[in-house]
């Protein structure tokens, strides 16, 4: 018998996710249209009383942010989908396979960053259309920010989805997890320039860094990054590796799924 | 694969489990259950709902640590080495474990994968299985427009898709009608002749074991009794009398003084006739039947089978 990792089981879940992704339509083009509006409306709004913040003008200051945005939105969604497979029946699907249970993880992990990933290759697509991307950008560097970004991310998610019991408090996720984890990061305003409180919140969310890097990629020697890119990359897969191992661990314990049995077991009567 | 693992292990007992325990808050599921299952055996575990069979299941398939005692599945210790008990078995779960978006093609694609089976073999499998259980003309429809009877062949397709030495089948007819019951249990029959599977299976339908080899009746978390269904059918008795009438409890306790104890449930007294022959029940009819408003002679089955352990009375 043939032990050890395994990679199509991680195949199988990752072409799961983008099926899924492709047939979920308006999911993909709310993905678009999203960081879009942020970027014309927010964006053109504020340009118009900021003008400039850190020397570009806020536009394009916007940018990192609004593609930063997708990926969080992106990874996040797809791997709170993994509430979703503990009360359908996909995760009986997942834990009965012969593998380790931290194989799952992991596997939604790539997963949930590979969509997020790829949504924000479309965004970037129709931002260099629309000119506001692309101009002077490190290509290079700008794949690692991606990539390292859509995994963190895809971590903090798994995070959460790990310690959910249920759909239904899918608003306090929402509230309390995705929305402060992108106000509080350099995604709107320069992290320097936040008051002393707002500024460490900043500082210790992994997601800043992020963004961070992706303004290095995108606008390179304009001054609007606030971290070294060797931090930056640092932080992220500091991030990756802890919420990866974290809900690792909480999912090899059993509780992270019984539940399902004692529903069945209730429903049965 | 199948050398012994280590002396005095008996590789032949495909499920091998001893004072198995699962507590939980303050509720004891599956209370010190000793049970072993030879290779190729087909082997059902009988119980109402709430007594513990998906706990037990579950323990024997890794999902689920047992609080107490220890259990071997092929050969494997189900909590010490839970990817090798895994790779070795199939699962039916009670409820549906598929992607309902997904159509039947990409739900096994899935599981395939997932148990590490080349595109191919998932391929050539897949279309065998749909054959046999019915339902290669689905093969592109999403589950979500599949009746409940083809979801449950489909669940069953999923569970042995990837060749497993052992089946678990958790309740595999609950929910169904009784044609589609008959045609899960003809599927059941066809995999068990092809592939010489062990297979445990769960019901609470009783008349459903009747072709098990061994079967066991648990009730709250602990084994009653456990036995061939024909020999404990035999073991009951040649026939059962069921009789109403009423005063119940007074022709009740007439026919105890010559029948032994029997069974009350409800507006029915149900005795078991053991040694008597049909001459001798005539007579009892003769004496007593008319205080009866029905008396009825008839073949015992496992049902009577198990409201007699269930009840707490010995065989005998
Ligand atoms: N996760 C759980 N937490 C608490 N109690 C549970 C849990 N799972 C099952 N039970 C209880 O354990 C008992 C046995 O359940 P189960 O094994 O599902 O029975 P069966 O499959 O025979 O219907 C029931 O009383 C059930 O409510
Ligand atoms: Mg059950």
């Amino acid at each position: 018998m043939r032990m050890g990792p395994r990679f199509r089981p991680i195949y199988a879940v990752l072409e799961r996710e983008l099926l899924r992704m492709f047939r979920q339509r308006t999911r993909l083009v709310a993905a678009m249209v999203r960081p879009l509006i942020w970027l014309l409306v927010i964006g053109g709004g504020f340009a118009a009383f900021i003008g400039e913040a850190r020397g570009v003008d806020y536009k394009s200051f916007l940018v990192p942010g609004v593609l930063g945005m997708t990926m969080l939105f992106g990874a996040m969604l797809a791997a709170l989908t993994t509430v979703y497979d503990k009360e359908s029946g996909v995760m009986r699907m997942m834990v009965i396979a012969p593998m380790p249970h931290a194989w799952i993880v992991i596997a939604k992990v790539v997963s949930a960053a590979a969509a997020a990933l790829l949504q924000a290759i479309l965004l970037l697509v129709l931002l260099v259309a629309l000119g506001y991307a692309g101009r002077g950008a490190e290509w290079g560097l700008l794949a690692a920010a991606l990539a390292a970004t859509s995994l963190a991310c895809a971590g903090v998610g798994m995070l959460t989805a790990a310690f959910s019991r249920s759909l239904d408090n899918f608003a306090g996720i929402m509230n309390f997890v995705i929305f402060p984890v992108f106000f509080l990061s350099g995604s709107l305003y320069p992290v320097r320039d936040l008051p002393p409180a707002l500024g460490w919140l900043a500082t210790a969310n992994p997601y800043t860094y992020g963004v961070d890097l992706l303004k290095h990629a995108l606008l390179p020697g304009a001054g609007s990054a606030d971290f070294g890119i060797g931090l930056d990359l640092a932080v992220l897969a500091l991030a990756t590796a802890v919420t990866v191992a974290v809900a690792s661990w909480r999912f090899s314990r059993e509780s992270a799924y019984e539940p399902m049995i004692h529903v069945l077991a209730d429903r049965a009567k | 694969m199948n050398a012994p693992r280590a002396a005095g292990v008996d590789t032949r007992a495909a499920i091998r489990a001893t004072g198995l325990r699962k507590r939980y808050a303050g509720l004891l599921a599956v209370d010190g259950l000793d049970i072993e299952i030879s290779s190729g055996e087909f082997f059902g575990l009988l119980g109402p709902n709430g007594s513990g069979k998906t706990t037990t299941l579950h323990m024997l398939a890794t999902l689920i640590r047992p609080s107490a005692g220890s259990a071997t599945v092929a050969g494997f210790d189900v909590v010490r080495e839970p990817v090798s008990v895994r790779a070795a078995i199939g699962l039916v779960f009670q409820e549906s474990a598929l992607d309902r978006t997904l159509s039947v093609a990409e739900n096994l694609r899935f599981a395939g994968l997932l148990h590490d089976l080349p595109l191919r073999v998932i391929g050539e499998r897949q279309r065998e299985l749909l054959e046999l259980f019915g339902l290669a003309d689905k093969r592109d429809q999403p589950v979500a427009t599949l009746s409940g009877g083809m979801r449950r062949a489909l669940d069953i397709v999923r569970g042995v898709l990837h060749e497993p030495r052992i089946l678990f089948l958790d309740e595999p007819t609950i929910g169904l009608d009784l044609p589609n019951r008959r045609r899960i249990w003809r599927f059941i029959e066809r995999l068990r002749a092809r592939t010489g599977m062990t297979v445990l299976l769960t019901t609470h339908y009783l008349e459903e074991a009747d072709g098990c080899d061994r079967v066991a009746f648990i009730r709250r978390g602990r084994l009653v009794e456990s036995g061939a269904p024909r020999t404990w059918v035999e073991r009951l008795g040649r026939h059962m009398l069921e009789v109403e009438g009423p005063d119940l409890d007074g022709l009740a306790a007439a026919l105890e003084a010559k029948l032994g104890a029997g069974l009350r449930e409800g507006d029915v007294a149900y005795f078991r006739c053991r040694d008597e022959d049909v001459a001798a029940i005539a007579r009892l009819q003769a004496e007593m039947g008319s205080r009866a408003s029905a008396w009825r002679i008839r073949r015992p089955n496992l049902n009577d089978v198990f409201l007699w352990v269930a009840d707490g009375k010995d065989l005998g």
